[in-house]
């Protein structure tokens, strides 16, 4: 080929090399170069909603959200910055070393806005607001925080909010969760913070070379979250920590008639305003604190039901009919089971089912439990609830536990013996229950027969949502039983040698029953359950305290809690 | 006026005017001095249709007979940028006149052009056929190399790499074509090539940067690789229609350097998209294939070399600088011909194009 003919070639070659390259670089790679061309010259300014509040059943708010006031700078070059900063510091009355050394921490990437000093005074914003009209690079973003108006109360129903933790993150990052998002954790905070929760919306700058503000290019409004109504009523709820005082344990209050939670408290609690103000100690002392505030005591620890599990035995034998209204047992302060000498912890004499369950005589019981037997009293315990978690909404619930000799053979290798039985008829032993799950078995004698499924929440965003959650199950009990117990729960506190006597003064008619848990370590725990007022039952109680050494302990703090009430014109 | 007139001139105008649009589109939002840029080219681009129409009347040969006047002038612009020059961006490459700056080495790759076309064109007196086909390597390579080197050299003193390195490549081109034995044109490259490692010590840093660079531009993404990651993003996104006229974030917010200079390319594919893109670089290669065209058809030895040449001229530079908008090349700050915005390159090109026209009309020559 001559020459001129290689060097058209070559030219040819040379442009269509040239076409190539354009054809790589727009369309098999534009989308990547597009994006690179955008996030040069575009920034995203975040600009936060609020979360949802957290509200009683009157629409009282328990927990809401306060503005604060971020400062946010837009990374560009060096100079400029340092100027900027000068600036600011002269304004906010801040070290210039500390808003260089907040800036150097918080920069993630030189296409996100830098926060370089958070919470200011609204002033300062104001200020700073002014600022602004000469350099746009600043931003003062409103965060809302969590506010606490009433501190601790309802802590445990409601939970605290912290930033996410990885093992969530992982679970939740395909829900549009990211880190540093804030979730609650614990209460209606956890197990609604999808509702709870808020969506950022922003501002789309366009900036130059320099990270120079030049222009707005769009606007997306945030979104608040959804205001979650609680089914508890605030004025109850503060009777019932006001009389509780600070004591080990937890108290509820439930309706019976469709399970809603009116007051709930555990003891110790905390004040989940630590973790909105970042208090390092005192968060970290909660969580090492032994006694472990954080835990809620009401669903999340099981006890030994001692005296309250006679009603379980109660309605077993009256069921099964190895005991009737006329059965009576002699009680002499002791008995013997086997080879060994059970006592009662009074000597009550002759007795039927009425007065044993008035006077909580451990004989009366020992006899019926072993008329009835273990497997018998575990499947009627079952049935009123027990061994199992209630399934309530806010979660850490844990579901207690109830012996039988099946279990035992097959879990320990032993045999069961009337010892045993005669323990579990006393509600002592492996025995154990929540307060819960007492409340709710208290529910079937209040409300005729029903299992409730209690709930805590009315509403999330203004939607009601309480039909879903009235459950109201059966329990096969003969109305005699039902009538025959609920009787005896009257004559505990009607009797004047009732345990639960120091409630009838009250105007209100009580029902109910106490209880004294013996533990091997430390004072005995004390329950009481009950329900009021008897005619027509409104509200279950049940008050249990951590070593309150007996149940009159928990009795009076009932009375406290229903005396209040009344007061108030709340029942 | 011949068809080719009008092709060229067509074309050029078109070209020409993109150029303005995009020097207008790349400054129009920028303050200050940055505002006259646009109307200073379209003032360059109107002496430069006069020199068009001038040149394409004026005939070509007499450049024979003023080669060494020419030659000579070149050397001494350059000798006296070398000297006075204006530093400007870290390069003393323009004199200051009248106001203008003007580009001595523009000038300078016509003049060697041109004197290489005479230097090879030349015809023994025995008997018609060139002479070049009897050179021997003295004659053949080491002559013109020297006429070469010494514009090529101060030129490169500049600094000016790019240009000098063009001169040399469209010397072998040239060399390529004349008759010369191919040995020795292989004997020139080798002998070229073997010295380029030892080279590199003489090299400015910047220099060296932007050959690293060019072979990975992340290694210093701030510095020396900004100017060529930023073309490649200014290029690539504009997609298959562009961002529309007006709309170059890359080119407007100054994340481009150089957008209206050597970048200019990058500025106008970042509004125009591919299919604009492929437009001008189509067109860009019908003038070059014009002028080989115009090359082929012309009898007179002279005349063919000097039409060759020029379109090299312009094939290489065109070819270099889209390459390095593209990252296909290292940044070497050779201007688009009738693009950039810069009034020596604008000029010298028109006259080329000119000499072109000229060369096709007075066809008949023996």
């Amino acid at each position: 080929m001559e020459r001129k003919t290689i060097l058209s070639l070559i030219i040819i070659l040379m442009f269509a090399a040239l076409l190539t390259g354009l054809l790589n670089l727009d369309i098999l790679q534009g989308a990547k170069f597009r994006k690179l061309s955008d996030s040069n010259s575009i920034r995203l300014i975040p600009q936060f909603g609020s979360r949802g509040n957290i509200l009683d059943r009157n629409g009282e708010v328990i927990i809401n959200n306060r503005i604060s006031y971020d400062v946010m700078i837009l990374p560009q070059e060096l100079n400029r910055l340092d100027q900027l900063l000068i600036r600011l510091s002269r304004i906010l009355g801040v070290e210039l070393a500390e808003l260089k050394a907040s800036f150097k921490k918080n920069f993630i990437s030189s296409s996100v806005p830098v926060t370089v000093i958070r919470n200011i005074n609204v002033n300062k914003a104001i200020l700073i607001g002014e600022y602004r009209a000469e350099e746009p690079s600043v931003i003062i973003t409103p965060k809302p925080l969590r506010s606490y108006p009433y501190g601790a109360l309802a802590s445990h129903v409601a939970g605290y909010i912290n930033q996410i933790d990885r093992w969530r993150l992982t679970k939740l990052e395909d829900y549009g969760y990211k880190t540093k998002d804030i979730v609650g954790f614990g209460g209606v905070e956890e197990k609604y913070d999808y509702y709870l929760r808020q969506e950022e919306g922003g501002i789309s700058v366009e900036v130059n070379h320099r990270g120079k503000f030049t222009r707005i290019l769009g606007f997306q409004a945030p979104r608040n979250g959804k205001d979650v109504q609680l089914t508890v009523d605030l004025k109850i709820q503060k009777i019932v920590e006001d009389c509780m005082n600070g004591r080990r344990g937890s108290a509820i209050l439930m309706d019976p008639r469709d399970g809603q939670i009116l007051a709930m408290a555990s003891y110790p609690n905390f004040n989940p305003s630590v973790f909105v103000n970042n208090r390092s100690s005192l968060i970290s002392g909660l969580f090492n604190n032994p006694a472990a505030p954080l835990f809620n005591r009401a669903i999340s620890s099981s006890y030994p039901p001692a005296s309250v599990f006679k009603i379980v035995v109660s309605s077993a034998a009256l069921e099964l009919k190895k005991i009737n209204l006329s059965t009576s047992f002699l009680c002499q302060g002791s008995t013997m089971v086997g080879a060994r000498r059970f006592s009662c912890w009074d000597t009550h004499g002759s007795q039927d089912i009425l007065g044993a369950i008035a006077h909580s005589c451990d004989i009366f019981f020992y006899k019926s439990g072993l008329l009835t037997g273990a497997q018998n009293i575990h499947d009627y315990a079952l049935k009123l609830g027990l061994a199992r978690n209630v399934g309530f909404e806010l979660p850490y619930e844990t579901g207690g536990f109830i012996p039988s000799p099946l279990w035992r053979k097959i879990n320990k290798f032993q045999s069961w013996f009337d010892g045993d039985t005669a323990n579990l008829a006393i509600g002592q032993g492996d025995c154990l229950v929540t307060p819960l799950q007492a409340a709710n078995m208290m529910a079937v004698f209040a409300n005729g027969g029903y299992l409730t499924s209690p709930y805590i929440v009315k509403a999330v965003g203004g939607l009601d949502v309480s039909a879903k959650k009235k459950k109201l199950i059966p329990v096969n009990l003969k109305k005699s039983t039902l009538d025959t117990v609920a009787k005896g729960l009257r004559k505990v506190v009607s009797d004047e040698k009732g345990t639960g006597n120091a409630l009838s003064s009250l105007a209100v008619p009580v029902a109910g029953k106490t209880g004294t848990a013996q533990v091997s370590r430390g004072a005995n725990h004390a329950w009481f359950a009950g329900f009021f007022p008897f005619d027509k039952p409104k509200f279950v109680i049940c008050i249990f305290l951590e070593n309150g050494v007996s149940g009159h302990a928990a009795s009076i703090v009932a009375k406290k809690i229903i005396e209040a009430m009344n007061n108030q014109g709340l029942i | 006026m011949n068809k080719s007139f009008f092709r060229i001139l067509i074309l050029a105008l078109i070209i020409a005017t993109l150029g303005v649009l995009s020097i207008y589109s790349s400054t129009y939002q920028k303050q200050g001095a940055w505002q006259d840029i646009y109307l200073r080219q379209m003032l360059w681009l109107i002496i430069g249709l006069v020199c068009f129409f001038l040149i394409s009347g004026f005939n070509y040969r007499k450049l024979w007979d003023a080669n060494y006047f020419i030659y000579g002038a070149a050397l001494f612009f350059l000798f006296l940028v070398f000297m006075l020059g204006i530093v400007r961006l870290g390069a003393q490459r323009w004199l200051r006149f009248a106001g203008f700056n003007f580009q001595p080495s523009e000038f300078a790759k016509l003049a060697i052009i041109i004197f290489l076309a005479r230097y090879f064109s030349r015809k023994s007196v025995n008997d018609t056929s060139l002479m070049s086909g009897k050179f021997g390597i003295f004659q053949g390579i080491i002559l013109p190399l020297i006429f070469v080197s010494i514009p090529m050299l101060l030129i490169i003193d500049q600094p000016d790499l790019g240009s000098g390195l063009m001169l040399m490549l469209v010397f072998i081109c040239l060399l390529y074509l004349t008759d010369v034995r191919l040995r020795y044109i292989f004997i020139l490259i080798s002998a070229l090539a073997l010295p380029l490692p030892f080279l590199w010590n003489f090299l400015h840093d910047y220099q060296k940067q932007r050959l690293l660079v060019f072979l990975n531009p992340n290694i210093d993404p701030l510095g020396a690789g900004y100017t060529i990651i930023q073309s490649r993003i200014a290029i690539g996104s504009g997609g298959f229609f562009g961002r529309g006229w007006l709309s170059g974030t890359q080119s407007q917010l100054y994340f481009l350097p150089e957008s209206h200079t050597d970048f200019i390319f990058a500025t106008f594919s970042e509004q125009w998209g591919f299919f604009g893109s492929c437009l001008l670089i189509l067109m860009y290669y019908l003038i070059i294939r014009q002028g080989l065209v115009i090359a082929q058809r012309t009898q007179d030895a002279f005349g063919r070399l000097l039409a060759y040449g020029i379109s090299l001229l312009l094939a290489i530079q065109v070819f270099i600088n889209i390459a390095m908008n593209m990252g296909l090349a290292p940044v070497v700050g050779l201007p688009l011909p009738l693009m950039s915005y810069g009034g020596s390159s604008m000029l010298v090109t028109f006259i080329a194009l000119g000499i072109l026209v000229n060369i096709d009309r007075t066809r008949n020559v023996f």
